[in-house]
């Protein structure tokens, strides 16, 4: 068999595209996924981390740049040693669609294969015929705005639902009783792979797939929506315990005791308004509190350097606490999450290419 | 100081198009040399181009000379040690006297590697990094040799494939020559200078894609 034909298979596999849900080897995840927490690293440096050959290195990059999956960059001249020639991944090599429910809106948000948002769109719940048809037509209105030629290389679609408990009644009319016929009636609709999970754990993914957690393997997630959640991550592990565990220090206490002055949540700048100034001051510290409490009790069980607060607040808001907590904690790094534009939709986004591209 | 073969035929050999086989480009301007002035004095390039040269084959009109496998390990003892071996072969062996398709071109070249890994001529008896570079496509018209590449042309656009898979499934780098550089139309199957030097620039970022640690100096 020394001189037998090769067997062509991974060939064959380039010609079909990305829509065929491709079999990927164990190593093309492990170089994707590497490239996606340290973009611009050369063939050397994936070599050194993972452990494969050079000719496997190049096998495999080969074979993901033909998919237009990862370009190559100029080459690094003049620094001591030979030169190297850095890979990324290409932001028009894929792209996927997210969908989170909110309180009172359906966040539709496209993402590149760099995790930008490439489109975004917050549909009222009063606006949708409750059906998920009108979920698949959102996210086709979506996907129509990628030039035609980009449309082969829509990777899926990511839903992010709330736990049951929280599942108000317009998200339930909208997606159906059961979550598994939404998903074959969007799938048929679009034809497209459909990946669903929860809502505060497709936010921590996605912080970690694209945002300011993309290089740490253990830190504490806070999810300031409406209101606080949480998650523990650990060696990249997203760990929910109670997931449906909330605190009611979130946004929308916040929202409530501005209405009353007569102020909405964008009035929150670099000023506070002067009417709200207590209010704030004490939402503030009620929200701190509730943050710390986390922090210091699982500080008693595992050390972590960062936590990471998510939030699609008025930035100067998530910053103002960020700097308080770090005041009360100087040991802890607080960052704020880098995903801004609906936080939970973009992660719904980054489930597609989890299951995908990386390595899980 | 880190060492490339490179294995060929008269295109690596520097023939210039549409004249007879003692007319070569200097060696500055053949694709080795380019690759020695793009690699730079951390890099020996060895030359070892030969007009005519197949893959596996004797050749019953120019000779069991010009069969690269019977050379191949002569030669890469010769020069040892190596750090990357460059194959560029596969136009000759288009020829109609051997009547091969492109898939058996490539099995060709998956016979050398397999030779360079038993011989293993690379730093400390190890195999050398390998690099199989399709050549580019035969152009339709082969003016007087027409005869002898007959249906060539058709079955060189196949090569690159072929090659890419038999350098996939034995895991070697791979290069397709006419991603840069196309045939001379004088004879259509050389390349000229032009040619020489995009492939040559090429294959030198190629090599420096690969990634080679830091040597350390040897007294």
């Amino acid at each position: 068999m020394r001189f037998a034909p090769p067997n062509p298979l991974r060939i064959a596999d380039r010609a079909s595209g990305l829509n065929a849900p491709t079999v990927r080897s164990y190593n093309e995840r492990l170089v994707l996924s590497l490239l996606l927490q340290s973009s611009g690293i050369s063939r050397l440096e994936i070599g050194e981390k993972t452990g494969l050959s050079a000719q496997t290195v190049s096998v495999i990059v080969r074979s993901l740049e033909q998919e237009a999956l990862v370009s190559k960059g100029e080459a690094q001249r003049g620094r001591v040693g030979p030169p190297t020639i850095p890979l990324s991944l290409n932001p028009e090599g894929a792209f996927s669609v997210g969908v989170s429910f909110g309180q009172d809106t359906a966040n539709v948000a496209l993402i590149d294969f760099a995790g930008r948002v490439r489109y975004h769109a917050a549909h009222l719940y009063s606006s949708l015929q409750e059906s998920p048809a009108a979920i698949a037509a959102k996210i086709e209105d979506g996907l129509l705005t990628l030039p035609p030629a980009s449309r082969t290389r829509v990777a899926g679609i990511g839903l992010a639902v709330p736990d049951d408990a929280n599942t108000g009644g317009h998200i339930r009319k909208l997606l159906g009783r059961d979550l598994a016929d939404a998903q074959a009636n969007i799938e048929r609709k679009l034809g497209l792979s459909v990946y669903i999970q929860n809502e505060i754990t497709a936010a921590a993914g996605g912080e970690s797939l694209f945002g300011v957690a993309r290089s740490l393997s253990d830190f504490l997630f806070f999810y300031l929506g409406s209101r606080l959640h949480s998650r523990l991550i650990l060696n990249y592990q997203i760990h929910s315990g109670r997931s449906d565990l909330s605190h009611d220090v979130g946004l929308l206490a916040l929202q409530h005791g501005l209405k009353k002055h007569g102020l909405a949540l964008s009035d929150i700048g670099s000023e506070i308004p002067a009417a709200a100034g207590e209010l704030y001051r004490q939402w503030q510290q009620a929200c701190c509190q509730q943050i710390l409490a986390s922090v210091r009790s699982l500080l008693g069980f595992v050390n972590f350097k960062s936590v990471v607060l998510s939030s699609y607040a008025p930035p100067a808001l998530a910053r103002d606490l960020c700097d308080r907590l770090h005041k009360e904690l100087p040991d802890i790094a607080f960052l704020l999450g880098a995903n801004t534009t609906a936080p939970k939709a973009v992660g719904a986004a980054s489930l597609p290419y989890h299951s995908r591209f990386m390595v899980q | 100081m880190r060492s490339v073969l490179c294995f060929g035929d008269s295109n690596t050999h520097g023939q210039i198009p549409g004249r007879g086989p003692l007319d070569r480009y200097d060696r500055h301007t053949r694709w080795p040399g380019v690759l020695q002035s793009e690699l730079g004095p951390s890099w020996y390039v060895i030359e070892e181009g030969l007009s005519g040269r197949t893959t596996v084959h004797d050749d019953p009109i120019e000779g069991a000379h010009k069969n690269g496998r019977a050379y191949l390990r002569p030669c890469a003892q010769s020069h040892t040690v190596l750090d990357l071996v460059i194959i560029m072969l596969g136009t000759n062996d288009l020829k109609i006297r051997f009547n091969k398709p492109a898939s058996e071109v490539a099995m060709g070249i998956g016979c050398l590697i397999y030779d360079l890994r038993e011989l293993a001529p690379g730093p400390g008896g190890s195999v050398p990094e390998i690099m199989i570079v399709a050549p580019p496509p035969i152009l339709d018209d082969v003016k007087e040799w027409k005869s002898i590449f007959a249906g060539a042309p058709e079955k060189s656009r196949q090569l690159a494939l072929e090659f890419e898979i038999m350098a996939d499934s034995l895991g070697v780098h791979f290069f397709n020559a006419a991603s840069v550089c196309s045939c001379d139309a004088a004879d259509g199957f050389h390349l000229n200078a032009e040619a020489h030097h995009a492939l040559g620039a090429a294959l030198a970022q190629e090599i420096e894609a690969i990634g080679w640690p830091t040597q350390e100096r040897k007294s």
